[in-house]
């Protein structure tokens, strides 16, 4: 009737689920990363403001205003360029990490519904009915199996266990 | 003769002011006459404004007493600009009944009236009361204190109605709770979006925790046989409730959340909001317990019958 370890199936796919909403934000970063090709021209831009405002420090205003100038302008040309660069790479950022949000909880979604398919007839366990008296029904559901525990309620269960066990 | 008419003029004018003094006199006396009712009511709502919240036993004339206290303040030192105190915790309109009975101190026959009789400077000045030999309260203290009573306050004889006075206060008062709820969300919103949020550390939590594992585990060795699993743990569940007392308690901060801002415009009192969210967590900890309880008790289960020690 029950599979003999649907239980620890049940346990492990909740606790997988909760490990992987962990790490969430490092694997949407990790993937922007990857996607993006184009970081490095992104440090040599602040490499070269560096360079530039630190020989622009060496120039002085008065003698050679106009070296001064050129060099000013050039900074902020490229300072304008970095901002473009860092604000077009963060709005592709979020949207990888909104990607990957949506696929993650689709795939939690299946498996839970796919859990749920599986062991709509099946109790997860079950123990003499009269153990969990007078709930039975309750706990079994949607079994019907008396002294079964059913697959909603060892997925609440396990699903809270896994929260606290988080906290702690 | 001129002697005449100038006897003519003074009498005029003295019978002017005196009806003015009069006037004044009698609006003194009808004050003083409820000062030691008013003082009685602050002082008591001091004492017992933490306990008895939902109290509706004030009248709300001393909410536009608050307001003239404050302005009354302010307008001595600066006369030219009113100003309007609203409170976060209000829960039932403003009304205007008594204040409109009081004469402002920014109309001009108050202030003429300041000028020429000594009697009412006092009230006009310094001195909210007409009773002078009390001390005036501090602002601070009394709309801390005050902000406690009004809640639920309604005055049986006020039934003054469909004055816009009471709606534009009230739909200032409205705008400010808002704005200022909203000040809270937005400030809330960046914790809560950092992922899970970091409790303080509760022992009894930890407590209540560790002795539901340990009883399940008892339970499933050596009673399931012969009772409900349920019982022993509706048994610790009130022992819980007892020994509570003797674990130090641990402050949760209340957090403003988009239902509760919900709930606090729409003019369900904080203290009924404070409440129902307790006992909302009390009954998430027991929940706690239970799934915990069961889990430790499916998995002994489950190793126990792998092990092969037992049969059910």
């Amino acid at each position: 009737m029950a599979a003999g370890y649907a239980w620890f199936l049940v346990l492990g796919s909740v606790f997988l689920c909760n490990l992987m909403k962990t790490f969430l934000s490092t694997l949407s970063s990790l993937l922007s990363k990857m996607i993006q090709k184009d970081a490095e021209q992104e440090s040599e831009m602040r490499t070269e403001i560096q360079g530039m405002k630190m020989e622009q420090s060496s120039i002085s205003m008065m003698d050679e205003f106009a070296k001064y100038a050129r060099l000013e302008r050039k900074i902020n040309k490229t300072t304008d360029k970095l901002k473009t660069h860092v604000k077009s790479r963060t709005a592709q950022q979020a949207k990888v990490k909104w990607v990957v949000n949506i696929v993650f909880y689709i795939a939690q979604a299946a498996l839970m519904v796919s859990l749920i398919w599986k062991y709509y007839s099946d109790p997860v366990t079950v123990v003499p009915s009269r153990w969990i008296a007078p709930v039975e029904r309750l706990v079994a559901f949607p079994t019907g199996v008396p002294g079964g525990v059913g697959i909603t309620c060892w997925l609440v269960v396990c699903n809270k266990v896994v929260t606290i066990s988080k906290l702690l | 003769m001129d002697t005449g008419g100038d006897t003519s003029e003074e009498a005029t004018g003295s019978s002017t002011m005196s009806a003015a003094q009069r006037r004044a006199e009698m609006r003194r006396r009808k004050l003083l006459l409820n000062s030691e009712d008013r003082l009685n009511r602050i002082v008591g709502f001091a004492k017992n404004g933490s306990d008895n919240n939902g109290t509706k036993a004030q009248p709300n004339r001393c909410r536009a007493q608050r307001v003239d206290i404050i302005m009354s303040r302010r307008a001595s030192r600066r006369p030219a600009e009113p100003r309007f105190h609203l409170d976060l915790d209000r829960t039932e309109p403003w009304s205007p009944s008594s204040s409109s009975q009081r004469p402002s101190p920014f109309l001009p026959e108050s202030s003429a009236l300041s000028s020429l009789s000594h009697t009412a400077t006092p009230e006009r000045r310094g001195s909210p009361l007409p009773d002078c030999s009390e001390p005036p309260p501090a602002v601070e203290d009394d709309v801390g204190a005050l902000r406690q009573r009004l809640k639920g306050e309604r005055a049986p004889s006020d039934n003054i109605s469909g004055s816009p006075r009471r709606g534009l206060q009230n739909y200032l008062s409205r705008f400010d709770d808002a704005m200022k709820l909203r000040g809270q969300l937005a400030s809330e919103k960046p914790t809560q979006d950092g992922g899970v949020e970091t409790e303080e550390f509760d022992p009894f939590r930890v407590f209540r925790l560790v002795g539901s594992i340990l009883l399940a585990v008892f339970v499933r060795m050596f009673v399931c046989k012969y009772l409900s699993i349920f019982a022993p743990f509706l048994t610790l569940e009130l022992a819980y409730m007892g020994l509570s007392k003797y674990f130090p308690k641990v402050e949760k901060k209340t957090k403003t959340t988009v239902l509760t801002a919900a709930l606090l415009l729409s003019g369900i009192p904080a203290e009924v909001i404070n409440r129902s969210m307790d006992t909302y967590r009390r009954m998430g900890d027991v929940f706690s317990d239970l799934c915990l309880y069961f889990f430790t008790f499916v998995l002994c289960h489950e190793l126990l019958l792998l092990c092969g020690s037992e049969t059910p």
